[in-house]
C-alpha cells in the first residue's frame, strides 16, 4: 500500500523485478550505516517491549551473568532468539555501528520472507489462471495488465517504508515475520513440515499467529485460492446439459471435475502431527534452555502472559494500551478477555465466508491480528500490506484505495510528531498521539473491509461472467 | 453495461452523508471559493477575536507579598555596576576578569560559585542531525583555538526546598564590548540574588547564570544547559591541550578559577527561567517592558509566565509593556479600512443589541494586527528571539525581558530608581514562580499574543487554518472521482454490443490508475528531499559568495531534476506513450493536492505558523491549477483570467521570488539580490527550523507539480 508506485513501476516492465529487488537490499545496507543518527531503535511505533533488540540485549547480558533473562521486565521474547541472536548482539565490532551483525540478519530475514511472498504468489497465479481457464475465463488472464502478482506483492514488501523501519530499527520483527510467511508457504507448496514448522515457530514467538492455524488447514485441505466451489458446481451442471450435444466441451468438464475442490483430511491430519511434534521439541529447547531459571512455567509467564495481560502499557500505535492505563483495576480481567475475544469472534465468521480463498483468509487475519494486538508494531502493516499485494489482480476494483494510501502516508507521517509533541516538547499529550492510533487503527478496519469486499465482488463478478458465458454458448449451440 | 445499469438503481437512496458528499463535490468551485474567502476573513478577525490574557494557575498568586528589594541590595549592586565598568578595556576583553569578579561577589553573599568554560559551536548544516535525540549532537566536534567563553553560575540552595527544583536566571554580556546595559543587567540580577541569598520563603534553588555572550547570547546558554542535562565525558582541558598548544599560558592565568567536571554546579529540574537583558535608548516616555517569548520552531513558554510578568509589570511596577510588532504594518492603508470596517460592525452590533461585545477601536485593531503579524512571522521563521529558545528545547518555560529606562542610563541617580524598579519586578516573578507545585501546565502553549496582555488560542486560529485548508481533501476527491468516472464513461462509449465489453480488461485495473499520479508525486519529493540537502554540499566550497552559491543552488537543483526526468522517464512519457489518457492531469492534480494537504496537516502540528502563512500561498497553488492548453483553447475571458492567475502563482510560488516579493514590500527594492535568500535559507538550516522543512518536502514539491499541470500536454 505505502509503496505502490513501485507496483506501477513493475507493472510497466516486469523483468526488472531482481533490480529492483536488489535495490531495496543496497538501500537497507546503506541505511544501517546510519542506523544510529535515524535512531529507529527508539521509536515507540517499530520496537515493541516483545520485539525490541535493546531488550534482548539486556536479557542475553541477564543470561550470561547467569540470572534469569525474564528478571526485571525487561526481555519478554522467547528464550530461543536469545540462544541465536544474543551472541550477535554482543559481538562489537569497532568503529561500526552496534548490532551490526543483527541487523544483517534481518536483512537477509526480509529477504528470503520477499522471495517467500514471491513464490507463494507465483503459486497462487498459476493456480488462479488454472481455475479460471477450467471455468472458460480465460479472457480476464489475457489482459496486458495482469500483474504477475508475486513480484508486486514481493517488491511492495521489500520497499515498503515500514518494512525497511522496522529492518533499521533493531527489532525482533523481521524473523516473526519470516516465520509467519515460512508457513504460509509451505502450506501452499504443500510442504507439511515446512508449514506447521513456521507456524509452530511464529506461534512460539509472538503468540498471535496461532490462529492462522485456520487458513493453513484449509490451505492444506483444499489447496490453494479458487474461485468459489459454487462456481465449479454451476459450472458443472451446465457442462453435462450439453455434454450430450457438444462433443468438444467434455475436455473442459473432465478438467473441472479435477480442479473441483474438495476438502481432503489427509494433509491436515499430517500436519497436526507435524505441529505437535515441532511443538514438543520447540518446548523441549525452551525447557532446557530455562531451566535453571524456573522452568516452561515462568517463561509461559514472562512471553504468553506478558502479551495477554498488556503489562506494559507504554504507548504504542495498537489501541490498547490507553485504554488499560485509564481502566479501572477491577475491570481490568474483564476488558482483556473482551479484547482477546475480538479476535477470536472473528474467526470463524471469516474462516466460513472466505473458505474458498485461504491465502486471503490469513491476509485478512494477519491484519485483524496485527490491529487488535497488544504490542502492535509497524512490522505487522508491514506484513499484512505484502500479504495484500499478493491479491493486486482479484483487489483491482477495491474502492477506496487512494483514500487509504493517503491516509496511512497521513497517519505514520503524524504519529512520530505527535509523540514529539508529547514527549519532547511538552506541549501535547497522551491524547493527541492516542488520536493517530486511532485514526490508524480506523485505516486499518477499513483496509480490511474493502479488501474482503473487493474479494467478494470479484467472485461475484467471476460468477456473472461464467453465467453469461454458459447462456452464450447455450444460444450458440441452439443456432448451431 | 449490464453492470452499470444494476449499479444505478440502488442509487436512489444513498446514505445522507453520502449525499452531503456529492453534494459538496459537484458544488466544489463555490465550496473552495467560500472557505478560502472564510479562512482569510478569519485570519483578519484573529485581533478582534484575541481575549484578555488571564492567570489560569492559581498558585502563582503574582503580587500577594511585598516587595523585598531594598536599598542596601541595589547599592550593592551599583558597587558590582561600578566595578565592572571600572575595568580597564584591555582586562575587560580577556573575558576573566569579570567572571572573577562575580564570583568573588557571589561568595560574599554566602552562595555557592561556579564556572563554565565552553567553545562556541561551529553551526554548521548537518543533514542527519536532525533526526537524533537532543544530547547527542555536536559533542564530538573538534573545538579549534578559540578562547574558550566562561560563563559564571551562582547557586542559592532554597532553606525550604530539597533541592529538586529550580529558577533560572539569566543575565548574557559580551565581556569585550561591555556597555552600561549590560553592566547593570548584571547588577540587577545581583541585586535580587543577594536578596534571595537571606529570606526564608524560598522553596526553589536559584540558579543565576551570567552567560558570555562572546559568541552568540543563545549559544552560551545552549552550552550551559547541554553540560547541565546531559554532560560530555571528553575533558575539555585535554581537548584544549591538545589542540591548542600555543594558548597554554592563556590557561594558566585561570587558574584562580575552578574549573573541571567536579567544579559545575547543578541544583534541580528547572521550573522557569528569566533571560534580563537592560536596553539603553528608549525614546518613550515610560520605562518600558518588551517581551520575547518566541523558541524554536514556534514554541511558546506557558502563558502563564508571561502574564504573571504582565501582570507585575504593568500593576507593581507600573512599566509600560511591549511585545514586538511589525512596524511596516502600522501605517498600512488596508488594515485601517479593514479597521474601520471592523468598527463600524461592532457599532451596528451593538446598537442592535446591547449587550454584543463586538469590534475594537481601528488603532487597537491595526496595533493588534501587527503584533499578531510579528508574532506569527517570528513562530512561523522558528529562530528563537532570545536565548530563553535555549531553554525551551528542554521543556523549561523561558522569557527574555528586555527593560528600558526613559532616561539615559549613564545618569547616576536615575540608576538606582532604574534598578529598584526592575529588581522588584524580578523579584516578584520569581516569588510567583517559587509559589508553583508543578510545572507549568494550566495555560496554554499553542497561541499568538496580539498584545502585552491579549492572546489568540490554538482553538481559535485553528478555525481560520481550517477553514483555509478544507477545500483541499474536498477538491481533491472530487477530481479523483471525475477521473475515474470520466475513465469509465470513455470506457462506456465503445460500441461493443457483445457481452465481453463487460471483461475489458483494461477495466480491472481501473481503480489503481492513480498509481502513476502517485509515483510522479512521490519522485516531485524525492527529488526535492534531495535538493534540500544540496546547501551541504555547496557550503563545503571554500571563499564561495553567497549570490554564486544561490544561483548554483538553483542550477544544480534544476539539473538533478532534468537527470531524474532521463533516469525514470519523464512524468509526460508515460501519457504520451499509452493511449491519450486526457484525464490524467486532474488525477495528477488530485494526487498533488492530497500531498500539500497532509503537508499542510503535519506542518500545522509542527509549527502552526508556518503552516498558516504556507498554506496561504499553497492552497490557491493547488486549488487553481489547470493545463495552459485548455484554457489557451478554451478562449473566453474566464480562462484568460485563470491562466493570468496561473502564471502569476507560478512566479510566486517560487521560494526566492515568494521571498524577495515579502521582502521587497516590506523593506523596499532597492539592494536586493540572490544572496540574501542564500543567507535567509542558511539561518533556517543553522537554527534547525522545521520551516526549512516545510519548503522543501511540502512547498517546492507542490509548486513544481503546480508547473508541471500548467505545462501538460493533454
Amino acid at each position: 500500500m505505502e509503496d505502490d508506485d513501485r507496483k506501477s513501476s513493475t507493472k510497466n516492465k516486469p523483468q526488472k523485478f531482481w533490480e529492483w529487488a536488489i535495490a531495496s537490499m543496497i538501500l537497507r545496507l546503506i541505511l544501517i550505516y546510519f542506523s544510529k543518527n535515524l535512531n529507529f531503535s527508539s521509536r515507540p511505533e517499530v520496537s515493541t517491549p516483545l520485539t525490541s533488540l535493546r531488550r534482548l540485549a539486556e536479557g542475553y547480558w541477564l543470561k550470561q551473568s547467569s540470572l534469569s533473562p525474564y528478571a526485571g521486565s525487561m526481555y519478554h521474547g522467547s528464550p530461543l532468539l536469545l540462544a541465536v541472536i544474543g551472541p550477535l548482539t554482543a559481538i562489537r565490532i569497532s568503529g561500526q555501528p552496534s548490532h551490526l551483525l543483527c541487523s544483517f540478519l534481518f536483512v537477509i530475514a526480509d529477504f528470503i520472507t520477499a522471495m517467500l511472498i514471491r513464490a507463494m504468489g507465483q503459486k497462487l497465479q498459476s493456480a488462479y489462471s488454472q481455475h479460471l481457464k477450467s471455468l472458460g475465463l480465460d479472457k480476464v488472464l489475457k489482459a496486458p495488465e495482469m500483474l504477475s502478482s508475486g513480484d508486486v506483492a514481493a517488491l511492495v514488501y521489500l520497499w515498503n517504508p515500514l518494512t525497511i523501519v522496522t529492518c533499521m530499527g533493531s527489532s525482533t520483527s523481521p524473523i516473526e515475520n519470516f516465520f509467519v510467511t515460512l508457513s504460509l508457504y509451505g502450506a501452499c507448496a504443500r510442504l507439511v513440515p515446512l508449514a506447521s514448522f513456521g507456524l509452530v515457530m511464529a506461534t512460539h514467538l509472538s503468540l498471535y499467529p496461532a490462529i492462522l492455524f485456520i487458513p493453513v488447514i484449509l490451505l492444506l485441505g483444499y489447496g490453494i485460492d479458487t474461485p468459489p466451489r459454487k462456481l465449479f458446481l454451476q459450472k458443472d451442471s451446465g457442462n453435462e446439459m450439453k455434454l450430450s450435444s457438444d462433443i468438444s466441451s467434455q475436455h473442459i468438464g473432465m478438467t473441472n471435475h479435477l480442479a473441483l475442490p474438495s476438502f481432503s483430511w489427509r494433509l491436515p491430519m499430517y500436519f497436526l502431527l507435524w505441529a505437535s511434534i515441532w511443538s514438543c521439541y520447540i518446548l523441549a529447547l525452551c525447557a532446557v534452555s530455562v531451566y535453571k531459571n524456573g522452568g516452561l512455567k515462568e517463561m509461559f509467564k514472562r512471553t504468553y502472559g506478558f502479551i495477554l495481560t498488556v503489562e506494559d502499557l507504554s504507548p504504542n500505535i495498537g489501541v490498547l494500551w490507553y485504554f488499560f492505563a485509564e481502566v479501572f483495576d477491577f475491570f481490568r480481567d474483564f476488558f482483556l478477555i473482551v479484547f482477546h475475544m475480538n479476535i477470536l469472534f472473528m474467526i470463524l465468521p471469516l474462516a466460513i465466508r472466505l473458505k474458498h480463498r485461504p491465502c486471503f483468509l490469513a491476509f485478512v487475519y494477519t491484519a485483524i491480528s496485527s490491529l487488535l494486538k497488544s504490542y502492535p508494531s509497524v512490522a505487522d502493516s508491514a506484513l499484512y500490506l505484502g500479504l495484500l499485494g499478493l491479491f493486486a489482480n482479484e483487489l483491482s476494483d477495491m474502492h477506496l484505495s487512494f483514500f487509504l494510501f493517503c491516509g496511512y502516508v497521513g497517519v505514520n507521517l503524524l504519529s512520530p510528531i505527535m509523540h514529539n509533541l508529547w514527549i519532547w516538547r511538552g506541549t501535547g499529550n497522551a491524547n493527541f498521539y492516542y488520536a493517530t492510533a486511532m485514526a490508524y487503527a480506523c485505516f486499518q478496519i477499513i483496509l480490511v473491509v474493502e479488501s474482503v469486499s473487493a474479494m467478494l465482488k470479484n467472485d461475484r463478478m467471476l460468477r456473472r461472467l461464467s453465467t453469461i458465458k454458459d447462456s452464450c454458448i447455450e444460444k450458440t449451440t441452439k443456432i448451431s | 453495461m449490464e453492470k452499470m445499469g444494476e449499479m444505478e438503481s440502488p442509487k436512489a437512496k444513498v446514505r445522507p452523508l453520502v449525499r452531503i458528499g456529492i453534494f459538496l463535490i459537484s458544488h466544489r468551485i463555490v465550496f473552495s471559493f467560500i472557505c478560502c474567502i472564510a479562512g482569510a476573513v478569519a485570519l483578519l478577525l484573529l485581533p478582534v477575536l484575541a481575549k484578555k490574557t488571564y492567570i489560569s494557575e492559581n498558585a502563582l498568586m503574582p503580587g500577594s507579598a511585598n516587595s523585598m528589594l531594598s536599598s542596601q541590595d541595589v547599592s550593592d549592586a551599583r558597587k558590582l555596576v561600578a566595578d565592572i565598568m571600572g575595568l580597564n578595556v584591555e582586562t575587560r576583553n580577556s573575558g576573566i576578569e569579570i567572571p572573577r569578579i562575580l564570583a568573588q561577589h557571589i561568595a560574599k553573599l554566602g552562595a555557592e560559585v561556579s564556572h563554565h568554560r565552553f567553545h562556541p559551536q561551529p553551526n554548521k548544516f548537518h543533514p542527519l542531525h536532525f533526526f537524533s535525540s537532543p544530547g547527542l549532537e555536536i559533542m564530538q566536534e573538534n573545538t579549534s583555538c578559540f578562547l574558550p567563553g566562561v560563563s559564571t553560575t551562582g547557586i542559592i540552595r532554597a532553606p525550604r526546598g530539597d533541592g529538586k527544583e529550580a529558577i533560572v536566571l539569566v543575565t548574557p554580556y559580551n565581556a569585550a564590548g561591555m556597555d552600561i546595559g549590560e553592566a547593570l543587567s548584571l547588577g540587577m540580577a545581583y541585586s535580587v540574588f543577594s536578596l534571595l541569598t537571606r529570606v526564608t520563603w524560598l522553596a526553589k534553588d536559584i540558579i543565576w547564570l551570567a552567560a558570555d555572550s562572546h559568541y552568540g547570547e543563545h549559544d552560551s546558554v545552549a552550552t550551559w544547559l547541554r553540560e547541565y542535562f546531559s554532560p560530555s565525558f571528553a575533558s575539555l582541558e585535554e581537548a584544549n591541550g591538545k589542540v591548542c598548544p600555543a594558548n597554554g599560558d592563556l590557561y594558566e592565568t585561570k587558574d584562580k578559577l575552578v574549573f573541571g567536571k567536579d567544579a559545575f554546579k547543578r541544583a534541580g529540574t528547572m521550573a522557569a527561567a528569566l533571560v534580563i537583558k537592560v536596553a539603553d535608548g528608549n525614546k518613550e516616555s515610560e520605562d518600558a517592558l518588551t517581551i520575547y517569548a518566541e523558541a524554536s520552531n514556534g514554541q511558546m513558554p506557558n502563558l502563564d509566565l508571561i502574564n504573571v510578568v504582565n501582570y507585575l509589570a504593568v500593576h507593581r511596577e507600573g512599566l509600560q509593556v511591549k511585545v514586538e510588532k511589525m512596524f511596516s504594518l502600522i501605517d498600512s492603508k488596508f488594515l485601517k479600512i479593514v479597521g474601520e470596517i471592523i468598527e463600524l460592525l461592532g457599532k451596528l452590533a451593538r446598537w442592535l443589541n446591547p449587550q454584543w461585545r463586538f469590534g475594537i477601536p481601528v488603532a487597537e485593531y491595526v496595533e493588534g494586527t501587527a503584533t499578531l503579524a510579528s508574532s506569527l512571522y517570528s513562530q512561523a521563521l522558528g529562530i528563537p528571539t532570545g536565548s530563553h529558545g535555549a531553554f525551551r528545547d528542554y521543556q523549561i518555560d523561558a522569557v527574555t525581558l528586555v527593560i528600558s529606562p526613559k532616561v539615559s542610563l549613564s545618569n547616576n541617580a536615575k540608576q538606582s530608581e532604574f534598578l529598584l524598579r526592575s529588581g522588584r519586578l524580578v523579584e516578584g516573578v520569581i516569588r510567583s514562580v517559587n509559589n508553583l507545585l508543578e510545572k507549568f501546565h494550566q495555560s496554554f502553549f499553542l497561541y499568538f499574543l496580539t498584545g502585552p496582555s491579549k492572546f489568540v488560542s490554538v482553538g481559535v486560529y485553528m478555525i481560520a487554518f481550517a477553514l483555509l485548508i478544507a477545500p483541499l481533501p474536498i477538491v481533491a476527491a472530487s477530481l479523483y472521482s471525475e477521473a475515474s468516472k470520466c475513465d469509465s464513461t470513455v470506457k462506456g462509449e465503445k460500441p461493443s454490443s457483445s457481452p465481453d465489453s463487460n471483461m475489458d480488461p483494461s477495466m480491472l485495473l481501473r481503480p489503481w490508475k492513480w498509481l502513476h499520479a502517485a509515483k510522479t508525486v512521490f519522485i516531485i519529493h524525492i527529488w526535492s528531499a534531495a535538493v534540500s540537502l544540496f546547501p551541504y554540499f555547496i557550503s563545503q566550497i571554500p571563499n564561495i559568495t553567497p549570490t554564486s552559491s544561490s544561483l548554483s543552488w538553483v542550477l544544480l537543483s534544476v539539473f538533478s531534476l532534468h537527470l531524474l526526468y532521463s533516469v525514470l522517464g519523464s512524468p509526460f512519457s508515460y501519457s504520451s506513450s499509452l493511449e491519450p489518457h486526457r484525464q490524467e492531469w486532474a488525477t495528477l492534480k488530485s494526487m498533488m493536492i492530497s500531498a500539500a494537504f497532509i503537508g499542510l496537516c503535519l506542518m500545522s502540528v509542527v509549527n502552526f505558523a508556518t503552516a498558516e502563512i504556507g498554506a496561504l500561498l499553497v492552497v490557491p497553488l493547488c486549488l487553481i491549477a489547470q493545463p495552459l492548453k485548455l484554457d489557451v483553447r478554451a478562449r473566453s475571458s474566464k480562462a484568460i483570467g485563470r491562466m493570468a492567475c496561473n502564471l502569476a502563482l507560478g512566479v510566486v510560488g517560487f521560494p526566492p521570488a515568494a521571498f524577495f516579493l515579502l521582502k521587497g514590500t516590506s523593506e523596499g527594492f532597492n539592494g536586493l539580490n540572490m544572496g540574501e535568500f542564500w543567507k535567509w535559507v542558511e539561518c533556517l538550516w543553522v537554527w534547525n527550523s522545521a520551516t526549512y522543512f516545510y519548503i522543501f518536502l511540502v512547498h517546492v514539491p507542490c509548486w513544481v507539480l503546480f508547473l508541471h499541470i500548467l505545462l501538460h500536454p493533454l
